[in-house]
């Protein structure tokens, strides 16, 4: 028997918010492999882990559709709607960064000098903690928003920080590394090539911290 | 007429009549009560075996002790019986029709997957053959009007208590800064009111088949000094029992916070038990009394109570209704509803039971189902709980409007059949 009482709950999108968030570290993974293996000249397995790394963003992607697809009005949640999309929004796009900057690695095979391949591969390890954050950012607050309490909203609080920080060095290392290839580097197709890479690897850290930031507003009393 | 009142048209009525009531004590058990006790069993405050122990006798001592005023509402409160005084059989048949109608819409609607409230429908089968028997404009339309404006009220009654409720514990023990201590310091005041509602609704005139009436504010006096020292008493019982267990739970606040509440959702499952007996058992109970009455003293009698053994045998049927059928429906509801914590589950459940249990004492049959759908939603809309689909609301609206149009017809038709059969 269906009973108006058990059609009241209405499934969590924040189990499909996990996933989402699972897909985004298994995307840091594969990206952080495949950063390594285009600096060390390793072409035909760099474009096989992007190719990877762009079914992992479809997967990502049909996750995304689904919540979208499956809120419709008159459904109350303990978050404002158009937040929670904006935060789902944020966190697709660290995906799709990940994936345009693997694509623009794939545009053109170039080896570059050490000093400039550990600066790269530097700055993209200081991006992945902050992808890497936001599963643990929706767990924490899928309990949160299941109980309540004053002492997970001070972790997610202290999350959303760490986050921020690491958005913080990301993108002092972007200035710098940004300085370096001007003053080093003379090639002007060069130098467009990387410019233009790191400041894709550098969005990466900035829409996380978007993505936080909703997160933000959304536990706000 | 002699022979209607005749020994076997008697006894066959009165045991065919006895079978519908046990169907419908059944029906609302393995349903309605199965609803209410799977908020308990979703946040994992009881199993599904202790909760059918708890309703059985909570729900006995419910309709026993405060079962009287609803069921005497179904029995004379929406037509006047006086005016059937002449012609009893009159009386006796729509009574038996109304059951018989009742039944078939909740049974019917059950294998259609409709969700239905029982007191809908044997509300409207009252109505229904009341508009034969009497005529239409000597139907108690106001008490009528009284009992369909509480179904709106009671659903917001329940949400306003329950949100307030949570707000209040949100406020005072999940935002604190030791959420532990200050569940532990608000549990004897929290136990004590369960326990005020629940002795107050007994014993304010609640008592005659005891032979004892108390006016309001002798009630009042009684009510306050048994609540107190038992909110106190159980708060006690609670830290022998729960207290170190839940001091030395692995985790956060929070969780020791949702282990106190555990045990004080324990006790709010009684008080829905109680209040949902006070209440529901009457749609079972109601018509069968009137039948019973009237095939034994041969007339209409006004002034005789509903035998208490009538109110027992109902919340008893209940209970074994739910036994039988409503397991089922509560391991369904213990694992589809994760949402539901034992704070949450406490909140909906007193605004729930406050609510039905004030309705029972008003001699307003109401549906438990509804009152608890509106006390979830009253938690959700103070963020307290997950994701809800309010479009519920529009479903139970609808199932209103087709339960009592359906109902009132039916129980018409097989009334006038009977009538036209028998008389």
């Amino acid at each position: 028997m269906r009973t108006s009482f058990m059609n009241l709950f209405y499934k969590s999108p924040f189990v499909n918010l996990i996933k989402h968030a699972e897909k985004v570290i298994d995307a840091s993974r594969m990206f952080k492999e495949a950063v390594d293996l285009y600096l060390e000249g390793k072409y035909d397995l760099f474009e096989a882990i992007t190719d990877q790394v762009a079914r992992v963003e479809s997967e990502a992607d049909a996750i995304k559709r689904n919540i979208r697809g499956h809120m419709p009005r008159g459904v109350l949640m303990p978050v404002d709607k158009f937040q929670f999309f904006m935060y789902l929004r944020e966190q697709d796009s660290v995906l799709d960064r990940v994936e345009e900057a693997l694509y623009w690695l794939s545009n053109r095979h170039q080896a570059f000098d050490s000093e400039i391949n550990e600066d790269l591969r530097f700055f993209v390890a200081t991006t992945l903690p902050a992808m890497e954050k936001l599963k643990n950012l929706v767990e924490m607050a899928s309990g949160f928003f299941r109980r309540g309490s004053e002492e997970e909203r001070e972790t997610i609080k202290s999350m959303i920080r760490d986050v921020r920080q690491l958005e913080h060095e990301a993108d002092h290392l972007e200035r710098e590394l940004k300085r370096k290839i001007f003053n080093r580097i003379t090639d002007a197709i060069q130098v467009y090539y990387l410019i233009r890479l790191v400041e894709i690897i550098g969005s990466i850290a900035d829409h996380a911290q978007n993505a936080t930031d909703m997160m933000r507003a959304m536990i706000s009393r | 007429m002699s022979e209607l009142f005749g020994v076997s048209a008697d006894t066959l009525i009165l045991i065919v009549a006895m079978l519908l009531a046990c169907y419908m004590a059944a029906n609302i058990g393995a349903n309605d009560l199965a609803n209410a006790m799977g908020t308990s069993v979703g946040s994992g405050a009881l199993t599904v075996k202790q909760a059918v122990i708890v309703s059985f006798f909570l729900e006995l001592a419910g309709a026993s002790l405060a079962g009287g005023h609803v069921t005497n509402t179904i029995r004379k409160g929406l037509i006047d019986p006086a005016l059937l005084s002449n012609s009893p059989e009159l009386l006796l048949i729509g009574m038996f029709s109304a059951l018989l109608a009742a039944g078939i819409w909740v049974h019917t609607a059950t294998l259609l997957g409709l969700p239905v409230s029982t007191t809908h429908s044997i509300v409207g089968a009252v109505v229904g053959f009341g508009i034969l028997a009497v005529g239409f404009f000597n139907v108690s339309w106001n008490m009528v009007f009284t009992v369909a404006l509480s179904w709106v009220v009671s659903p917001l009654a329940g949400a306003i208590i329950a949100g307030a409720i949570f707000y209040l514990l949100d406020s005072k023990i999940l935002r604190s800064a030791a959420p532990y201590r200050s569940a532990k310091s608000m549990a004897p005041y929290l136990l004590g009111t369960v326990v005020f509602v629940i002795v107050l609704s007994v014993i304010y005139k609640g008592l005659k088949n005891l032979g004892l009436n108390f006016d309001f504010l002798e009630a009042l006096l009684i009510a306050l000094p048994i609540s107190l020292a038992g909110g106190f008493a159980g708060a006690a019982l609670l830290s022998r029992l729960g207290g170190p267990q839940c001091r030395w739970i692995k985790g956060s606040e929070v969780e020791k916070v949702e282990c106190v509440f555990g045990y004080l959702q324990i006790m709010t499952a009684c008080y829905v038990a109680f209040a949902h007996g006070a209440n529901d058992v009457a749609n079972a109970v109601g018509p069968l009394a009137a039948i019973f009455s009237i095939a034994q003293t041969k007339s209409v009698v006004m002034q005789v109570e509903v035998p208490l053994w009538m109110l027992a045998l109902g919340g008893s049927l209940v209970g074994v209704g739910l036994l039988i059928f409503g397991s089922r429906v509560m391991e369904t509801i213990g694992r589809r509803i994760t949402e539901i914590t034992p704070v949450r589950g406490f909140c909906a459940e007193f605004g729930a039971a406050t609510t039905v249990l004030l309705c029972s004492r008003l001699g307003l049959p109401i549906s438990t189902t509804h009152v608890l759908v509106g006390s979830v939603i009253g938690v959700g809309l103070m963020r307290g709980m997950g994701v809800l689909d309010l479009r519920v609301i529009k479903n139970i609206m609808y199932s209103w409007l087709v339960t009592l149009p359906f109902t009132i017809i039916l129980s018409m038709i097989i009334y006038r059949l009977l009538v036209w059969a028998i008389v």
